[in-house]
């Protein structure tokens, strides 16, 4: 292959790449850079926290396996998720910036997590524009997710907003190579799910039950299979446009 | 303080049918909803589907019994409201 393509190619075992491709060609020297930046990094057990709010920031944390989340705690001990970090995706790269984090970020599963320091990223930016350019993409879309998650839990019953975050998970995790055509893995606890749709326990799992009775999703153990699609994105009015994948969004 | 419960059947969209209208002096004060088997451990046992004025609380416990669900809402009467 000519290290000078900048034919879009596959490259399927790593997320970052596959992320950032998604969202404008890289050449080959720039998707060699994704990995050298993105390699090794720590395994980490689930419910860890990776920074605390009122922590200072500490380099851009890399979620490469695994889902973590960003999530707010009140004083009450009552916490909102405010967002999925699946494989390939990253906090704020302009985090240095701040002078402490304004939320906590915290692994839901096991996962594998790379800490890249920020004078990296910031030489990433000057020198590799069409990297800079996907990244900045990558914000626009947490950005564009975060507005999809308010108006889930402000304008959609239990039952759209499980189905709408099932129906995004659907995507991103294909996107990254972490999902199949229906069905991925799911390792998120029905509380931390309440936590992130804004719902009680008891409200999720009456709408899980409903989503199984008619036959919409099936949940084993971990592993999340989507039997009807086109019903579950009728529950959720999904339109995955606001992850602005072009011509990736086959969900 | 008298609080009387009202066997009542809610249409929940689940298994979870039969429940219990609370009232305090005549007044509405919450609706308790008993979990069905598809609660897993927690079946049996009482959730809070809805509690009005100072007894509103989306994140109240889960109640092993009605005697427990009572008490819980007589301390939300009682107690001066709290808004954090």
């Amino acid at each position: 292959m000519s290290s000078h393509s900048s034919i879009p190619l596959a490259d399927s075992s790593n997320p970052l790449v596959r992320k950032l491709e998604g969202f404008g060609p890289l050449t080959e020297e720039e998707r060699a850079v994704l990995r050298r930046i993105s390699a090794n990094g720590h395994v980490i057990g689930p419910r860890v926290d990776l920074i605390r709010e009122g922590d200072a920031p500490d380099g851009v944390i890399l979620i490469m396996e695994g889902i973590a989340c960003r999530q707010k705690h009140r004083a009450n001990g009552a916490r909102q998720i405010t967002a999925y970090l699946v494989p390939g995706d990253a906090c704020d790269l302009d985090v240095a910036l701040l002078t402490q984090m304004d939320h906590t970020i915290t692994t839901l599963s096991a996962c594998r997590v790379v800490r890249i320091p920020i004078d990296v990223v910031k030489r990433i930016m000057d020198e590799h524009p069409a990297i800079a350019r996907s990244l900045r993409m990558g914000t626009l879309v947490d950005e564009a997710t975060l507005r999809e998650w308010l108006v889930n839990v402000g304008c959609r019953s239990a039952i759209e907003r499980i189905a709408h975050l099932f129906c995004e998970l659907l995507v991103r995790l294909q996107v990254v190579g972490f999902a199949s055509e229906n069905s991925y893995e799911f390792p998120v606890t029905q509380l931390d799910l309440a936590d992130t749709v804004g719902l009680s326990n008891v409200h999720v799992n009456r709408s899980l039950q409903e989503v199984r009775r008619q036959g919409v999703i099936e949940l084993k153990g971990r592993t999340l299979k989507i039997l009807d699609r086109q019903r579950l994105k009728s529950i959720a009015e999904f339109n995955s446009k606001y992850l602005h994948l072009g011509t990736r969004a086959a969900a | 303080m008298t609080m009387k419960l009202q066997p009542v059947q809610i249409a929940t969209g689940s298994n979870d049918r039969e429940s219990r209208l609370v009232f305090e002096d005549g007044m509405l004060v919450a609706v308790l909803v008993q979990l069905s088997s598809e609660h897993d451990s927690e079946a049996g046992h009482w959730f809070l589907e809805a509690g009005f004025g100072r007894v509103e609380n989306v994140h109240a416990p889960i109640f092993a019994d009605l005697d427990e669900a009572q008490a819980w809402i007589g301390r939300q009467l009682s107690e001066p409201r709290s808004f954090g």
